[in-house]
């Protein structure tokens, strides 16, 4: 098998565990998908603001890579642009208290994407010190997960203080 | 606008927020945004509210000019 064969196979592996993963927690009403009416106003916006900084993130990607050369893989210039539009959406949920559904346990999920940050952030960690993080000045395809870390990282964040504040004001 | 109607009538039964939006299945933080005004519901969900609260919607939604 050659290298590139093997790299395909395994992003093909990791893409299916990812969606056997979902499907799981989706099963286990870990993650759930009814909102109530309110809930889903505002998830419509969210995906509104989602798409247009996908659109946004994915035009500015080719004019640097027109204008800068190659700086990073392809693999790693399109995860850039999801995580941010995935951030923009997930931040716009939560403002509008919004992100959760009406069966999910905010302390289940919030564990969850504690897990996927600190594990991605650290492969993250592990690649920047093998060196496999840059080849020749350009960011490798293994910068995906210190990517996605990071935008699990932001969205957890924003959570949390979001929950932390709104306690207060109610509290208030 | 706030609704103030709305709030007291859920006090008036001794109810939480979160009480009453287990009871007509939405988010607290929606029966949260109605009181405040913040949040125009459906006349779905005005009903189920009304049902809950043992109200009319003129009674808890009607605003006179």
């Amino acid at each position: 098998m050659t290298y590139r064969a093997g790299l395909a196979l395994g992003i093909l592996l990791g893409v299916l565990a990812g969606i056997a993963l979902v499907a799981l927690l989706l099963k286990k009403k870990v993650l759930d998908m009814h909102f109530d009416e309110r809930q889903e106003l505002a998830r419509g916006k969210a995906f509104q603001y989602g798409f247009l900084t996908l659109l946004a993130a994915a035009y500015a990607y080719g004019v640097s890579d027109v204008v800068l050369g190659r700086w990073c893989d392809v693999l790693t210039g399109v995860s850039i642009c999801i995580a941010l539009s995935v951030c923009v959406f997930a931040v716009a949920c939560i403002l509008k208290d919004a992100y959760l559904s009406l069966q999910e346990r905010p302390r289940a999920v919030m564990t969850l994407f504690a897990l996927l940050s600190a594990v991605n952030l650290g492969l993250g960690g592990l690649y920047a010190a093998s060196g496999d993080l840059m080849q020749d000045g350009v960011l490798t395809f293994r910068a995906v997960n210190p990517i996605f870390g990071a935008a699990t990282l932001v969205i957890l964040v924003v959570y949390i203080v979001n929950h932390l504040l709104r306690d207060r004001e109610e509290a208030e | 606008m706030k609704n103030l109607r709305m709030k007291s009538a859920r006090a008036g039964l001794d109810m939480s927020q979160q009480q009453l939006a287990d009871a007509v299945g939405v988010s607290r933080q929606t029966i949260n945004a109605i009181e405040k005004g913040d949040y125009n519901p459906t006349i779905r969900l005005c009903i189920a509210i009304c049902r809950t609260l043992g109200k009319t919607l003129d009674e808890l939604f009607w605003e006179e000019g």
